[in-house]
């Protein structure tokens, strides 16, 4: 996934393939990115902020400290939250918990689409996937926001589209 | 804005040291026990910074790296590697010793074993540079959030194995800093790791095999 994540991300802010290797680790596996200066870069937050960098799309990192801070954030949560989900319990803790934050929210930090929202997009859609249609409707925020970041010019790339339906089928969710 | 820290949270270290080096007009409110302040988490976390315009930082990395970039201080892609690095593979690895040591009482020497490649990777990173620090030739937050990682467990540049001597002198240097060694003593007061011990056995046992999630 985390090689595949990365080149993803390549495409979507239009570089050309760099080399890429992988080495196992508790959670899974971490990308390593070999730069043609100087020595490689390991870990999917570090490559994916280089990236950024390198496209010459800084603005994906946020742009005061405070953005910056928190686009870096929730990469962090990302990797060791929302990748080490290991039951139904954690699922449903990393959910509720967004779906929180996202409630009064268009995009996860600040008023733009971020390096946040692309790489937290790619860390949940398995999650996401294997939701039912009324569990989709209970994390209510989440699913309008997911279904706003796939349908963002470039970012889904290889994932196919998920399926979010418009109008309430269960009325009773909170 | 107002940094919350809990009493007896290790992770307490690293963001106070970090407010001490580079914040400005920063409230600090240290609670007797972990209480919930961020609205959308459902489990209390701590410690938070509260920027009191409805955004918070929950996590103590993100913390460090606001107080060192709001201080007029850029990061680059190294820099961006040592925090994740600390957060991936450090961070984990570190809770299960402290948790071994402080609460099931597990002697010093063995629960470092399990750290050891960690320290190891420290160490060689630090050994053949010229300059005392983890990157750059001055302090910078990569120093001190794993300093204030692995502070907790170690406490004293003596209990870090012999051989790494690199590693040695960079943990005495970092503190031996004014603002360091202030952070450190108004959390352990004295007491060692042992002053975590009621804030660590709440926590879940941070047993860490594959895929294992770190999140409350």
């Amino acid at each position: 996934m985390a090689v595949k994540e990365v080149v993803a991300l390549e495409r979507c802010l239009g570089l050309n393939s760099g080399k890429y290797s992988s080495r196992a680790q508790a959670a899974g596996k971490i990308p390593i990115l070999q730069t043609n200066k100087g020595p490689s870069l390991v870990g999917i937050s570090t490559i994916a902020s280089h990236l950024v960098k390198e496209a010459k799309k800084e603005e994906l990192l946020g742009s005061s400290a405070e953005e910056k801070a928190v686009v870096q954030q929730w990469l962090e949560y990302r990797i060791t939250c929302i990748d080490r989900v290991s039951s139904k319990e954690d699922i449903r803790n990393v959910l509720k918990d967004l779906n929180h934050y996202l409630k009064d929210k268009v995009y996860v930090a600040g008023n733009a689409v971020t390096l946040a929202d692309i790489l937290i997009y790619y860390g949940l859609h398995p999650v996401i996937a294997g939701l039912s249609i009324q569990e989709k409707e209970t994390y209510i925020n989440v699913s309008r926001w997911f279904s706003h970041i796939q349908n963002y010019p470039g970012i889904r790339q290889h994932l196919p589209g998920l399926v979010f339906i418009k109008n309430r089928i269960y009325s009773s969710n909170h | 804005m107002k940094l919350f820290v809990g009493e007896g949270n290790p992770q307490g270290v690293k963001v106070l040291a970090a407010a001490a080096l580079w914040a400005q007009h920063v409230q600090i409110d240290r609670l007797q026990q972990e209480e919930k302040i961020v609205p959308f988490m459902s489990q209390p976390r701590l410690p938070v910074l509260d920027l009191e315009n409805g955004n918070y930082l929950f996590l103590s990395n993100a913390i460090c790296r606001y107080f060192y970039l709001s201080s007029g201080h850029d990061m680059c892609d190294l820099s961006n590697q040592w925090l994740e690095w600390e957060a991936a593979e450090l961070q984990p690895a570190l809770s299960a010793a402290l948790y071994a040591h402080v609460v099931q009482g597990k002697k010093k020497e063995d629960v470092m074993a399990t750290i050891s490649a960690s320290l190891k990777h420290l160490d060689q990173s630090l050994a053949g540079k010229s300059s005392p620090y983890l990157i750059k030739d001055a302090l910078t937050v990569v120093d001190i959030v794993v300093w204030g990682s692995i502070y907790p467990l170690i406490v004293d540049a003596s209990n870090l194995p012999e051989e790494m001597a690199s590693l040695k002198r960079w943990f005495q240097n970092v503190s031996q800093l004014e603002q360091c060694q202030k952070a450190a003593s108004s959390l352990l007061k004295d007491k060692g790791s042992s002053v975590f011990k009621p804030f660590l056995q709440k926590q879940p046992a941070p047993i860490t095999p594959p895929g294992k999630s770190v999140c409350k």
